[in-house]
């Protein structure tokens, strides 16, 4: 799990341009949204395509995305769950 | 003293002082924002037209201000008009988008890319930053023609709010090719004298 995570934080990163952002900059039980590192909507869209596009999940309903979105330790645990890639 | 900006993707002028910058292209715009603006940390999102047209406002208002943030935010309201101008359109992201959905099997549209789709978007982040209430608006020319750059902001200013203008050229045709000049005109300035200014 450890190794997802960093991966995550990684590819967070590159996917939403956080420049001067590093991965051990990122607590992966803070908040993704709001008061944590501060994401937009617009956001919340690529981090949909990026868990399509790397880890093969299509997520149907927006409304899960609150829930698996709320940090990166969340992101990653869903992940590791319904990845097909 | 009538400020202005011209700036390219080697070198930037405020003034027509030019900075000391040891980068090129958008790596430059990046140092010109760390140095210089560096609170605005949605600048690294937007793509690389926004960026030249956000650097080269800022450049613009902090001269026109001596830097002073409060100062620059009381200009706000509706009586500023941001009004540019381009060749390229905004065919740089609209290039990289067409990249995400070009191929069927590996099709995934970057919602990040798309909303910068639009050469306007620079209008709006410029006005945003600002607080300008006024008309934005941003055409595409087949090439920096004065006179009819001129037409077009003596016909914004035929809107009563509008008392000043910030104009000027903002192209990019990618993140190495790109190219500012910024000014802005008040109300009842002789337009064409003015955009000489930035024209060198």
């Amino acid at each position: 799990m450890e190794e997802l995570i960093l991966k995550l934080k990684q590819e967070i990163i590159e996917a939403l341009n956080l420049e001067d952002v590093k991965p051990e900059d990122i607590d992966e039980n803070a908040s993704l949204f709001g008061d944590g590192l501060g994401l937009d909507s617009i956001d919340a869209l690529e981090l949909i395509v990026l868990m399509e596009k790397n880890y093969g999940i299509k997520l149907s309903d927006p409304n899960q995305g609150k829930e698996i979105f709320k940090s990166v330790a969340v992101m990653a645990d869903y992940i590791s769950k319904n990845r097909t890639k | 003293m009538k400020h202005f900006v011209v700036l390219n993707d080697k070198s930037v002028m405020v003034d027509g002082v030019p900075m000391q910058l040891e980068n090129q292209g958008m790596a430059m715009l990046n140092d010109v924002y760390r140095s210089k603006i560096g609170d605005y940390p949605k600048f690294f999102k937007m793509d690389a037209l926004c960026k030249v047209g956000f650097v080269a406002s800022e450049l613009l208002l902090k001269a026109e201000t001596d830097g002073e943030i409060s100062q620059r935010k009381a200009h706000g309201t509706s009586s500023r008009a941001v009004l540019l101008f381009n060749r390229s359109g905004s065919l740089n992201a609209d290039t990289k988008y067409q990249a995400t959905i070009q191929e069927a099997d590996n099709f995934f549209p970057s919602p990040a890319i798309f909303v910068y789709t639009l050469p306007n978007i620079v209008t709006g982040e410029i006005a945003i930053r600002n607080l300008y209430y006024g008309e934005t608006n941003f055409i595409v020319l087949d090439c920096m023609d004065l006179h009819t750059i001129a037409e077009q902001i003596a016909n914004a200013f035929q809107d009563s709010e509008t008392e000043s203008m910030l104009t000027g050229w903002v192209d990019c045709y990618d993140e190495n090719h790109f190219e500012a000049r910024m000014l802005i005109i008040n109300r009842n300035e002789d337009i064409l004298n003015e955009l000489n200014k930035i024209k060198q």
